[in-house]
């Protein structure tokens, strides 16, 4: 039988954060050929993104030992994506509103922050 | 990919529907005590992503082999959500799971299907499911095989990930439907074959503009005008945007845009562009399928350098890049273009016989 102690809550920001970190890592990768293609500005984008991919993954480890830092990082991450969703989907720019966007943009940062707000037992 | 698939539209209201029923389920089982967040949330997202699939078999009955296949994956995610105290509760969810992502990708590769909305996002949410059944938890008893549980999350949510979307996503731009001219771009509905009349207003339309901006061959009079380059002169061609001009609709002595190839003798003038004033509002389509206009959808675009990449199918763009569409468009080239006068895109090849002439 399957038991535990701990509630997985550190665990389930780990994997969320792991998925958004992925998402990032596709989009950076995806802006690759649109700076070999000679949109050069988009070169930059994409490491920045990649930057960002790689970051989100080392919060994510953070928040699976428990560290402040991560918790802290994992809140600024998340309500930074918030704030850039919601004005985008105010903003009439055609913004994409369809269930993935929702789930990716708006559920899965919402999720982490409720998920590390609620953390106990974090360590320095 | 960015569209929901009306016969699947009724599976996303399956699964939001399923969500409370799999929540207060997972809430009264007394055992819920002794599994993990993770576990339990794992076993709602099963359930919901069961809910989902058993939702598609009721607009699949015509397909039968799919409705099967639908039905029985649905079955199996209810049963496993159900089942998370079995001792190879962990195995079987993590093949189940592993076996469906595989599956939905072979399947939209041998074209049984393509992708939509609410596939994508029962993808997202196994993938998810498939992270939170693998995760090992700080002080979980007994034998937890914590080394083979963080190697599996370690390579297969990682690969899965990449794999299924990248499929999804080169599926999509090799296999458009009808709607979708290339990457980004959707077509206004029209009749397939025009008839005289529209050829003939066709027609009409392309003499009329082709005489009006006649004069903007000479730049400095585009400029005068009051047109702009609406991005970089180091590619190919820029479109050049006339703000004064943006509520006229399809009048070819005021066209929004004129489109010149960057050359080196100086900008040559290709052709011009007419487009709305908002999203989803296409113009007046005299020639039918002749004059059908594009809207551009779910692009990355960037101030810097004004430059476009394509959103993916996670609904991500890169930093400092973000999702826009933009108000349908007509173009009407005026120089020989493989594709046609009124076609979405200039051929690349005949802007760089321009540039060398």
């Amino acid at each position: 039988m399957i038991k535990a102690e701990g509630s997985g809550r550190h665990e389930a920001v780990f994997v969320l954060l792991l998925m958004q970190s992925l998402f990032w890592l596709i989009a950076g990768i995806s802006a690759i050929p649109f700076a070999l293609a000679g949109e050069v500005f988009m070169a930059p984008l994409a490491l920045v993104t990649m930057l960002l991919a790689l970051l989100t993954c080392l919060v994510g480890i953070g928040a699976l030992w428990r560290r402040r830092w991560a918790r802290a990082s994992a809140i600024a991450i998340e309500a930074a994506c918030l704030f850039g969703s919601a004005v985008l989907l105010l903003l009439p720019l055609g913004f994409n509103r369809g269930p993935v966007s929702l789930m990716v943009n708006v559920l899965l940062p919402v999720a982490v922050i409720l998920l590390v707000r609620k953390s106990d037992a974090v360590s320095a | 990919m960015f569209d929901i698939a009306p016969d699947h539209a009724i599976a996303l209201y399956t699964g939001l529907l399923a969500l409370p029923p799999a929540i207060y389920l997972v809430r009264r089982r007394r055992v819920r005590q002794a599994a993990s967040g993770t576990v339990l949330a794992a076993s709602v997202l099963m359930a919901t992503a069961g809910a989902i699939h058993l939702g598609l078999v009721w607009t699949h009955l015509g397909e039968p082999i799919t409705a099967v296949l639908f039905g029985l994956n649905g079955v199996a995610y209810l049963v496993l959500s159900q089942l998370f105290t079995w001792r190879w509760w962990r195995l079987a969810s993590s093949a189940l799971i592993t076996m469906t992502l595989l599956g939905y990708a072979g399947f939209i590769v041998l074209g049984f299907d393509s992708p939509d909305q609410v596939a994508l996002a029962t993808k997202l949410l196994e993938l998810t499911t498939l992270g939170l059944v693998l995760i090992p938890v700080r002080g979980e008893p007994g034998r937890p095989h914590r080394a083979w549980r963080w190697s599996a999350l370690g390579i297969a949510v990682p690969l899965l990930t990449v794999v299924s979307m990248s499929v999804v996503w080169i599926v999509d731009l090799a296999r458009p439907d009808a709607q979708h001219a290339h990457a980004g771009a959707v077509l206004q509905p029209t009749n397939d074959v025009p008839t005289p009349e529209q050829t003939a207003a066709a027609q009409r339309l392309y003499d009329e503009t082709a005489a009006a901006i006649a004069p903007y061959r000479d730049w400095r009079v585009a400029s005068a005008a009051g047109y702009r380059p609406g991005g970089p002169q180091d590619q190919p061609s820029t479109h050049w945007m006339n703000q004064r001009y943006a509520g006229y609709v399809m009048d070819p002595q005021h066209p929004q845009g004129l489109v010149y190839a960057n050359t080196k003798h100086g900008p040559v003038l290709l052709g011009a562009m007419f487009q709305m004033q908002h999203i989803g509002q296409f113009g007046p389509d005299p020639g039918g399928p002749l004059t059908a206009w594009h809207q551009h959808q779910n692009i990355c675009f960037t101030p810097l350098g004004v430059e476009f990449s394509l959103m993916t199918p996670t609904a991500t763009c890169p930093i400092g890049a973000i999702d826009v569409s933009i108000p349908p468009m007509l173009h009407v080239w005026i120089v020989d273009n493989p594709g046609g006068r009124f076609a979405v895109d200039i051929d690349s090849q005949v802007v760089k016989r321009i540039d060398q002439g």
